[in-house]
């Protein structure tokens, strides 16, 4: 063996590759290991497995949206949500028992929407992980799975509406739900001023979706699709080929 | 006294009674949250029976099913400091964990 080849070798040893992701959890080894074994006892194939992915990822706040536009410009579909939500979604085309007949994703065939008033605010929470109304807001966002807002808002609801930007007034009752059990929760917040006349459609497009979580309300002229607003920075890099002459 | 295991306790509340959380040991699992442990609320909404938490985590399918309630508490009920005395927070548990109050 080589002085130089001994050389090379630890020198490899010297720039160890740096982990690309984070370690992988207990619960996504057994994810997989399940997967697999079901995959070979032929319960389902790969391909199926992919196709089921695919279709409760595409799951949008879209079906929550049309639900409160409905609710707003019809009192009677209101009050038929207030009185039976899972069935009142069955008239904006979402059947909670989708896909298996047994509620996949929704985890349970229990849902209550909450009502906002002038003088009432509801904002939702998991204390205990991550229930969220799946069928009609697709999957939750990553912070409200997070530790931080799962147990200061229980505790701290008006300082953690502040951190979202919304500032309630302190003659707003502020009503935390903490959904730790089989009944999922959605919002349904009080329409805004100057949407007089609108359509359903319209109606649909400021109905977003932390504004049937609770952290946001809705209002005339901010929709869905806002671009994020994007401050230049003071001290800009020149790119490299605006740089050269 | 009838065979069928599976049939539920008889729901004892009724919406707008006050009850309070009991302050059970924790074997194994639980979804009852520590914060409304010993805690005064009133019931909102009686929503479904169904199985324990603690039954179900053991696949204790047979296991006698329970009402379901949403209660509402004060939230100056459960954390002695808040400043705001109309706020509230609402949270589900089944019947065995509750028990009756009087104020």
């Amino acid at each position: 063996m080589s002085h130089s080849h001994d050389h090379d070798h630890e020198h490899d040893h010297e720039h160890p590759a740096a982990p690309m992701v984070e370690e992988i959890t207990d619960f996504e080894v057994l994810e997989i290991a399940v997967r697999e074994l079901a995959i070979e006892k032929g319960l389902f194939t790969a391909e199926d497995h992919r196709k089921f992915t695919e279709w409760a990822e595409q799951i949008g706040p879209a079906a929550g949206s049309r639900l409160v536009a409905k609710a707003w410009t019809d009192p009677a579909y209101k009050a038929r949500v207030l009185n039976d939500a899972v069935e009142a979604c069955k008239e904006i085309g979402i059947d909670w028992t989708e896909p298996t007949g047994s509620g996949t994703p929704s985890d349970y065939m229990n849902l209550r929407v909450l009502e906002d008033t002038p003088t009432l605010h509801h904002v939702i929470v998991c204390t205990l992980c991550s229930c969220y109304p799946r069928p009609l807001l697709g999957h939750s966002p990553y912070w409200y799975r997070s530790p931080n807002y799962r147990r200061r808002l229980i505790r701290w609801p008006r300082q953690v509406l502040a951190e979202f930007g919304l500032l309630m007034s302190p003659e707003v009752e502020i009503r935390v739900e903490d959904s730790n059990q089989k009944c999922r929760f959605m919002v349904l917040p009080a329409r805004p001023g100057g949407t007089e006349g609108w359509s359903e459609e319209q109606l649909a497009e400021i109905v977003t979706r932390d504004t049937m979580i609770g952290v946001a309300l809705p209002r005339a002229g901010r929709t869905a699709d806002d671009t994020r607003p994007v401050h230049k920075a003071r001290r800009p890099v020149p790119h490299e080929t605006e740089a050269r002459p | 006294m009838s065979s069928d295991k599976s049939a539920g306790v008889p729901a004892r509340f009724n919406v707008g009674d006050r009850v309070r959380v009991r302050e059970l040991p924790n074997l194994f699992y639980t979804r009852t949250q520590m914060y409304v442990r010993s805690v005064t609320g009133t019931i909102a909404a009686r929503t479904y029976e169904d199985l324990t938490p603690e039954d179900e985590a053991w696949n204790r399918d047979d296991a006698r099913r329970e009402q379901y309630y949403i209660v509402r508490f004060r939230q100056k009920d459960l954390w002695p400091e808040y400043p705001f005395a109309a706020d509230t927070l609402q949270t589900e548990l089944p019947d065995g964990w509750l028990e009756p109050a009087n104020n």
